[in-house]
Parts: C-alpha cells; sequence; structure tokens
C-alpha cells in the first residue's frame, strides 16, 4: 500500500472545480498510491477565518465527489486562535478529515500556536506542517518552521503527533537530518522535488525508518521514485509507503 | 539502449555522492539498465582551475571510455581555456563542452562565453547548458548562484545558430520563448527531461509537442540524484515506443555522432 502523506487539491472556486485534482488522481492511478491525504491551500495568505473555511468546505465536497481515496487535513491559520479551534473541531467530528495543516504564518514555537497543538492533541489528530531549513531567506517566507523548531515544540507538548513536511523540499536536508535525529518523537514526510542520491538512506540511517512517511507534495515521479530507489529493505520501504502512516492515523486506514 | 546525457564523476564541493568512481557508475549503471552516459567533472563545477577537473575525470574513466562518455567542462573567464579545449577535444576524447556560468563568475551572455560557444562549434562540440547544478534553495552559505535564466539561453541560441546546444536541468521550458518562439529560433537545441513533469503539469508532454521527440534528451543527474525519478517520467511518457527510444537514447547518440 502507498498512502501520500502530503498532497494538494485544488482551491475553491472555476469553472471546473476539480480539473487539477482528476490529474492528481490520474497520477495516484499510474504510480500505485492508494490514498491522499490532502488538504487545500487559500491562495491568499496569510488566509482569513472566511478564506481556511471555505478551503475546508471545498476540500470536503472534493473528498465527497472522489470518495475517501483522498483523506483532509483542516487547514488553519492559527493566528485566529478562536476560529482555528472550533474549525478543526468542525473538520475532524463533522467531516472526517485526519489531521490539521499548518503553513508558514507563524513558527510552530510562536505563543499564538499553542491552542491549535493543543486541540490537536485532544483530537488525537496529526499535524504536517510546512518546514523547511536554508542558509538563504526564502522570500515571502520569514516564519518558516525547521526541525530545531519542532523538536523545541515536542519539548513542551511530547503527546503531539507532528509531521515535518518535505525533507526534499525545504533547504538544506542535511542540516534538517541532523535535527530531526536529536528531536526523537517528530516524524517527517519524504516529499520535495528534490531527488539527491543517497536522501532516503541518510533519513533512515539519522532518522531511523519508523519516522519517516512516504509524501509526495506533488512532485509525483520524485516522491515515488526516490523511495524506489533507496537501497533500503522491503521491509523498511513498506513502513514509510504506509505503515508509519498507517500507525499515525490510528488504524483509520 | 538508454544514454544519459546528464550524468557526473568525481567530487562534489556541496555534499559526499556515492557512485561517483568509474565502477561505482558503472555499477549503478548495469542496475538501472542504463547503457552509457556522457559525464563531466564534478569537481570542476568548483574548482578555480575547472580544467584540472578534465584531467581528473580523463584519468578516472581510464579505460571505461565505450560506457562513460567524457564531456569537458571549461571556464571562458579563466586564462588559458583555448589550448585546454583543443586538448579536451583532441587529446582526452571529450566529445561535448559543458558550461557554467553562475558557478565561474560570468555570465551566458557574456564576450568571453561567445568565444567558448564559436571555439566549441569549430571542433564540432555541442555546449551543455545546466540551468542548475543544485536546488537553490540547498545552497551552502558560501554560494550564491542563481540559475540561468531561460531568456538568456533563448538569446544565447539565436547569437549562435551553428552552435548546438543541450539544455540540462530545465524547468518551465515548455511555456518560455524556447518552445513559444521556436519557429524564430534555430532548431540547433536539445532539452533534457529530469525535472520536468510527465504527470499534472505535464511539460514533457508539451516540450514533444512543441520540439518533437527528437530534441528531447534523457538525463539523470546520477550520481547528484537519483535515476529513478527520470526512469519513471519515461515509463509514463505517453509516447509511441519509436519516439521512447528516440529520447532514451537514440538522439543524443545522434547529437554526439556516436
Amino acid at each position: 500500500m502507498r498512502i501520500d502523506a502530503h498532497a494538494h487539491v485544488s482551491t475553491p472556486g472555476g469553472d471546473d472545480p476539480w480539473a487539477a485534482d482528476r490529474l492528481l488522481l490520474e497520477a495516484a492511478d499510474a504510480l500505485e498510491i492508494d490514498y491522499l491525504c490532502c488538504s487545500s491551500l487559500s491562495s491568499l495568505r496569510p488566509a482569513t477565518p472566511e478564506a481556511f473555511r471555505a478551503c475546508n468546505e471545498h476540500l470536503h465536497r472534493t473528498i465527497e465527489h472522489f470518495g475517501d481515496r483522498i483523506l483532509g487535513y483542516c487547514y488553519v491559520n492559527p493566528g485566529y486562535q478562536k476560529e482555528a479551534v472550533a474549525e478543526i473541531r468542525h473538520c475532524i467530528e463533522d467531516f472526517g478529515f485526519i489531521g490539521v495543516k499548518l503553513y508558514n504564518e507563524y513558527k510552530v514555537t510562536d505563543p499564538a500556536v499553542r491552542p491549535v497543538l493543543e486541540i490537536c492533541i485532544e483530537l488525537d489528530v496529526p499535524i504536517l506542517h510546512h518546514a523547511g531549513h536554508t542558509w538563504w531567506p526564502l522570500p515571502g517566507q520569514p516564519n518558516i518552521s525547521d526541525a530545531a523548531d519542532m523538536g523545541r515544540v515536542l519539548v513542551q507538548y511530547p503527546e503531539l503527533k507532528l509531521i515535518y513536511g518535505h525533507i526534499c523540499g525545504g533547504g538544506d536536508w542535511e542540516w534538517t537530518l541532523r535535527a530531526l535525529r536529536d528531536a526523537p518523537q517528530l516524524y517527517a514526510d519524504t516529499s520535495g522535488s528534490v531527488v539527491d542520491e543517497g536522501v532516503i538512506e541518510k533519513a533512515v540511517e539519522m532518522v531511523g525508518v519508523e519516522r519517516l512517511v512516504f509524501a509526495c507534495d506533488m512532485s509525483m515521479t520524485a516522491g515515488v521514485g526516490k523511495l524506489l530507489a533507496a537501497d533500503i529493505s522491503e521491509s523498511d520501504r513498506e513502513m514509510i509507503f504506509s505503515g508509519n502512516m498507517r500507525r499515525l492515523l490510528g488504524g483509520r486506514i | 539502449m538508454t544514454f544519459d546525457c546528464n550524468a557526473s564523476l568525481g567530487n562534489y564541493a556541496l555534499r559526499q555522492l556515492r557512485h561517483n568512481t568509474a565502477d561505482g557508475l558503472l555499477a549503478l549503471m548495469d542496475r538501472k539498465r542504463i547503457d552509457r552516459a556522457l559525464v563531466g567533472s564534478a569537481e570542476a563545477i568548483t574548482l578555480l582551475d575547472a580544467h584540472s577537473g578534465n584531467e581528473m575525470l580523463s584519468r578516472a574513466i581510464g579505460s571505461h571510455g565505450d560506457r562513460l562518455v567524457p564531456c569537458a567542462v571549461l571556464n571562458p573567464a579563466y586564462a588559458g581555456w583555448e589550448v585546454d579545449l583543443r586538448h579536451c577535444a583532441e587529446n582526452l576524447g571529450m566529445v561535448a563542452l559543458k558550461l557554467l556560468p553562475h558557478w565561474h563568475g560570468y555570465k551566458l551572455t557574456d564576450a568571453c562565453c561567445g568565444e567558448i560557444i564559436a571555439a566549441a562549434t569549430e571542433l564540432s562540440l555541442p555546449i551543455l547548458l545546466p540551468v542548475r547544478v543544485q536546488d537553490g534553495r540547498q545552497l551552502g552559505w558560501l554560494f550564491d548562484v542563481p540559475d540561468l535564466s531561460l531568456a538568456d539561453i533563448a538569446a544565447t541560441i539565436r547569437a549562435h545558430p551553428a552552435a548546438r546546444f543541450v539544455i540540462l536541468e530545465g524547468i518551465g521550458i515548455a511555456h518560455s520563448a524556447l518552445a513559444t518562439e521556436r519557429e524564430s529560433l534555430p532548431d540547433n537545441y536539445w532539452v533534457e527531461m529530469s525535472r520536468m513533469a510527465v504527470f499534472i503539469g505535464k511539460e514533457i508532454q508539451a516540450l514533444v509537442a512543441a520540439l518533437g521527440a527528437q530534441r528531447v534528451l534523457f538525463g539523470s543527474g546520477m550520481p547528484l540524484k537519483y535515476v529513478d525519478p527520470a526512469l519513471l517520467k519515461l515509463k509514463h511518457l505517453d509516447v509511441s515506443p519509436t519516439e521512447k527510444s528516440a529520447i532514451l537514447g537514440g538522439n543524443l547518440q545522434d547529437l554526439l555522432g556516436l
């Protein structure tokens, strides 16, 4: 089984709102991806409560349209604390979403994010967090979190299920693997367009196979290809492709 | 026959590599069923005297020139490149020239670049232009190396109609002047597909539609990059078997006259 832990459906609007999603599912079919864990992100960020509610409503309709092969992450801007917490509860309890997606509106260490972290612990759902560590500023991303930030949060919230987003799409992955090694409760997804030779083997060696989850983040052949290429055991490959995410989702799949 | 147009040998300054010796790369190629590869020196990317990388490459390839086909890397802003270029072509058996303007401190549009393109063309060497060596987000504190602009590449192609160019590591080409203005450009450029999408955006299909399958080349970026993603793209590319075979190796073989 293959579960893509980091994917995106379309944003609301347009004459054919699901045109892009059909292409995603076509790719998933060809690459033998069974489930896609998706969020719908507002094109205008930082998102207002109206905008993130519209995205989540659209994702819910998308899941109804295509079936439960798509699993939903509730996207919120944690700066709107009260609205974000209410939206997460609504999406998990009423829509059956499987977790929460946080982008880069706030660093994960910002106290403003705490209510979101706490509702995720209460509801026992994972957070997939956009992340990266670069040596040059990323335009428009002053608040991007890195693995060290996430490690600090997990010291405060050891029960939190937190997934570092795209090892291979957020800058210096060697730095990131070191920081992940030092944050033993932090999961990481393998997505991103970067396909540097050896990154998966190094991640298994430094982070441990049980904390890695397969993902593409829309770079489809990159996501699958690097997992197929990696010189690891078939049981390790299976854990990354699906076993670890299934465990994170508490047997939901 | 699978012939990879985008490969390297040797040590890379920013990251430890595997499979970067001749024996190591050949073993990887055997596992991935790649018959031949056009290889350049990874050291030459950052050595001040890039030509010393060519010498190292030639020694590393040794007797494996039948499968590891050498490509020169030279810096036209560095003294003595004219002698080095001729030596690479005439004595070291190098069949192409790779230029790395932003790594070597000059611009694609600089006069020195035009001079080495003309000299390589005299020697019948195609010019390889990597848009980038690695993702800019990963560059360390010592390096601030922007990607080559597709507009500059198009201008260079237009300025050198007798030369032959291979664009490596490009993305967005199917929606750039290199595709949209193809009628007014010379048909002297080929495009390697390792960074382009075969799903969702389907850039490889758009490129084949714009330029024809005969001008698209298989390349992987090995051993800096995994080979499998590029192979997966070709596996799922919906073109005829003849076109796929041409992309996998026939086009490059023809281009190099091998």
